[in-house]
C-alpha cells in the first residue's frame, strides 16, 4: 500500500469525515421525516420496511435508513437488518467525500458517473429529492445552495430556522441516545 | 469548473451507408458466427425488409437458421423465453433484431438468456448484474429515432406482475449496428416524422442536461444539424435514400449522445403520458419539447442558444443577437412542428392528438415525478411545475 504510506492523514481524516457525515445524515433524515411535510408526503410512497442504504464501495462507510410507514424514517447506522431494497454507492470515497463535503451537488454526481443506483429508479428520484430537502434543512443557506439543484422557495427563513434547530436537537438526543444505547 | 468529469463509452461497430447489410456475413463470421437467428415483428415482414437481409447473408453462403416474427410492441417476458427456447432447439450461435424500439430491446433480452443461462429473465433485471460478454449481437434499426442500437438499456414487460424490467449493462450493446437507408425508406410519413422528432429530443436534451459533456456534445450537434437538414425534404420525398440515411445516422448520433449524457424532463412526461394514455413515444417527445425547453429556458441559455447554428444554419445564427438566440432555438422547433403538422398532422398538443382527457394532466404529473430522467434536468421539478407545462402543452 504505496499510497498508504504517502499520505496516511489525509485519507484517514478523509474516511472520518465521510463515515461522521452518513451518521449526520441518517439521524437528520430520521428527524426531518417527523417534522417536514414536504419529505413525508414525498417518501409516503416507499413500501413499510423499506431499506435504503448509501455506501461507498466496496466496503467503506455507509448509512442505512428503514421507511417504517407513513413517510417515517429510521436510521440503522452503517449496517442493514436484511437485503436493502434501494443501494446509492458511491465508486469511491473522494467521490462520497466531494458530495458530503458539498462542493459536488448530489444531481451533479449521479451525472458525472460518480455513484450508482442498486434498485427501482422510481425510488432513487424520490430519495434523491428527500436528501435534497434535507440537505437545504440542515446547511446554511449558502451552502445548501451548492448542495442542491434548486433551493425550495417554499423554505423560508424563520421556517427554516425553527426547522433545523427542531432538527438539530432531534439529531443531538439520538447522539446521547446511541452513546447510552 | 474543477469538479468536472465525466465518461464517454461507445464500443458499437457502426456500418453505415449504402449495401451496409451486404456487410452482415463478413461481419458475423469474423466473431466466429455461422448460425444467426433474427429476431423481428410482423410489421417488419410485411414491409419486405426481412428479404434483403436473408439475401445478403445467402449469397454469402450464410444461412440464417431461425427467423422469429412476431415481437408485439411492448414485448414480455414470455416471449422472450419463447425466443430463448426457439434459439437452443436450433443450435443458433448468433442474433440479429430487425426492427424499432422492442424488436432491439427483445434481441438483447434473448441475449442475456441464451448466453448466461435459465428461462428466468427477470433474475437479470437490473444494473450491473451481468460479469461477462454475451453472444455475437448485430441490430438493423427499422425506425430512425429510438437509437436503441447504441444504448445499454433494455426494457421488458413482466405481465404476470404488471411491471416493467429494465436492464443495463454495456455487455447488452450490440457488437454491429447496420445502418442501410433501405430499411427505412418505407417508414410511414408520420412514424418518419414522430421518431426523427424523437432523434432531435435526444440530441437536445443530451446537449442541455446536467450530465453534458465534450464527446457527447460533439455527437448531440451533429444529430440536430442532420436532422434539421434532412426532414422537411424526407417528408416530401419519401424515396430520398439520401435524407433516409441522414436520419438514421442522426438517430445513432443522437443515441450515442444521450446513452452518455442521459436525456431530462421532456423524456419523463414523454414516459408518462406513454404509460398513462399510451401515447407513441416520438409524438410525446414532439409534444413537449418545446414546453420543457421555455420551462428550463433559463438554466440552459447558452447551450440552447448554441444550437441555434445547428437547427437554422450560419446565417441565421450570424444574425441573431446572442442574447436571443436560446428562444430563436424553441421558435426553430416550433416551426419544424408547425411543417409537419402540415405535411402529416403531426400533433402539437396534447388536445391535437385526440387521445387525452383533460382531467388526466395531473395524472401523468405524478408518473413523470419518479421518472428516472427527471434527475438529469438542468433545473429542479416540482408537481406544479410538471402541471403547469402539461397545462401549456394542453392547447
Ligand atoms: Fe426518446
Amino acid at each position: 500500500m504505496l499510497a498508504k504510506r504517502i499520505q496516511p492523514m489525509v485519507f484517514q481524516a478523509r474516511r472520518m469525515y465521510v463515515e461522521l457525515m452518513f451518521q449526520v445524515m441518517g439521524r437528520a433524515l430520521q428527524a426531518v421525516s417527523e417534522v417536514d411535510n414536504t419529505v413525508k408526503e414525498e417518501s409516503r410512497v416507499l413500501p413499510e420496511g423499506f431499506l435504503f442504504e448509501m455506501m461507498v464501495m466496496p466496503d467503506g462507510p455507509s448509512m442505512v435508513v428503514e421507511h417504517t410507514g407513513l413517510g417515517r424514517f429510521r436510521y440503522h447506522g452503517n449496517s442493514a437488518p436484511r437485503p436493502v431494497d434501494l443501494s446509492i454507492q458511491f465508486k469511491h470515497i473522494a467521490h462520497a467525500f466531494l458530495v458530503l463535503s458539498f462542493q459536488e451537488k448530489t444531481s451533479v454526481a449521479f451525472a458525472n458517473d460518480r455513484m450508482l443506483v442498486d434498485g427501482d429508479i422510481s425510488y432513487a428520484v424520490r430519495m434523491t429529492r428527500v436528501l435534497n430537502r434535507l440537505e437545504s434543512f440542515i446547511l446554511p443557506k449558502l451552502i445548501a445552495e451548492r448542495a442542491v439543484k434548486e433551493y425550495p422557495q417554499n423554505l423560508h427563513l424563520p421556517e427554516k430556522l425553527v426547522s433545523a434547530a427542531r432538527i438539530y436537537l432531534k439529531v443531538a438526543t439520538n447522539f446521547v441516545e446511541t452513546v447510552r444505547a | 469548473m474543477t469538479n468536472k468529469y465525466y465518461e464517454f463509452f461507445c464500443p458499437v461497430k457502426v456500418i453505415a451507408g449504402k449495401a451496409a447489410l451486404e456487410h452482415i456475413p463478413y461481419e458475423l463470421a469474423g466473431l466466429a458466427a455461422k448460425r444467426p437467428m433474427i429476431i423481428t415483428d410482423k410489421g417488419v415482414r410485411a414491409a419486405g425488409l426481412l428479404d434483403p437481409v436473408v439475401a445478403a447473408c445467402e449469397e454469402s453462403g450464410l444461412e440464417i437458421v431461425s427467423i422469429y416474427d412476431d415481437v408485439p410492441p411492448d414485448s414480455s417476458t414470455s416471449v422472450v423465453r419463447d425466443i430463448a427456447g426457439v434459439y437452443r432447439s436450433e443450435k443458433c450461435d448468433s442474433i440479429i433484431a430487425i426492427g424499432g424500439g422492442s424488436a432491439i430491446d427483445t434481441g438483447k433480452a434473448v441475449n442475456i438468456l441464451v448466453s448466461e443461462g435459465g428461462d428466468d429473465i427477470a433474475k437479470y433485471s437490473g444494473a450491473g448484474i451481468l460479469k461477462h460478454p454475451l453472444k455475437p449481437f448485430f441490430v438493423v434499426p427499422t425506425t430512425a429515432g429510438t437509437g436503441s442500437e447504441v444504448t445499454a438499456v433494455a426494457v421488458i414487460t413482466d405481465e404476470a406482475k404488471g411491471v416493467k424490467l429494465p436492464f443495463t449493462s454495456s455487455f447488452l450493446l450490440p457488437n454491429a449496428a447496420v445502418i442501410d437507408p433501405r430499411m427505412t425508406l418505407t417508414l410511414p410519413p408520420h412514424i418518419t416524422a414522430a421518431t426523427a422528432m424523437d432523434a432531435l429530443t435526444h440530441a437536445t436534451e443530451a446537449f442541455t442536461c446536467m450530465a453534458k459533456n465534450p464527446l457527447s456534445d460533439a455527437y448531440a450537434t451533429a444529430a440536430v444539424k442532420k436532422v434539421s437538414n434532412a426532414l422537411l425534404a424526407v417528408m416530401d420525398n419519401p424515396k430520398d435514400s439520401d435524407g433516409r440515411l441522414e436520419l438514421a445516422q442522426a438517430s445513432t448520433m443522437a443515441g450515442i449522445a444521450f446513452s452518455n449524457s442521459m436525456v431530462g424532463l421532456v423524456h419523463s412526461l414523454g414516459h408518462a403520458t406513454g404509460a398513462v394514455c399510451h401515447l407513441p413515444h416520438g409524438l410525446c417527445m414532439s409534444l413537449y419539447l418545446p414546453y420543457v425547453l421555455e420551462f428550463n429556458l433559463e438554466s440552459i441559455r447558452e447551450p440552447l442558444g448554441e444550437l441555434l447554428l445547428y437547427l437554422e444554419g450560419p446565417e441565421v445564427y450570424a444574425t441573431t443577437p446572442a442574447s436571443r438566440r436560446a428562444e430563436a432555438s424553441i421558435s426553430a422547433i416550433r416551426k419544424l412542428r408547425d411543417q409537419l403538422y402540415k405535411r402529416c398532422q403531426l400533433p402539437r398538443t396534447l388536445k391535437e392528438t385526440g387521445k387525452v382527457e383533460e382531467s388526466q394532466l395531473d395524472h401523468i404529473a405524478e408518473v413523470a415525478l419518479d421518472d428516472g430522467s427527471i434527475m438529469f434536468n438542468p433545473r429542479e421539478v416540482s408537481l406544479e411545475d410538471a402541471r403547469a407545462i402539461l397545462r401549456r402543452a394542453w392547447a
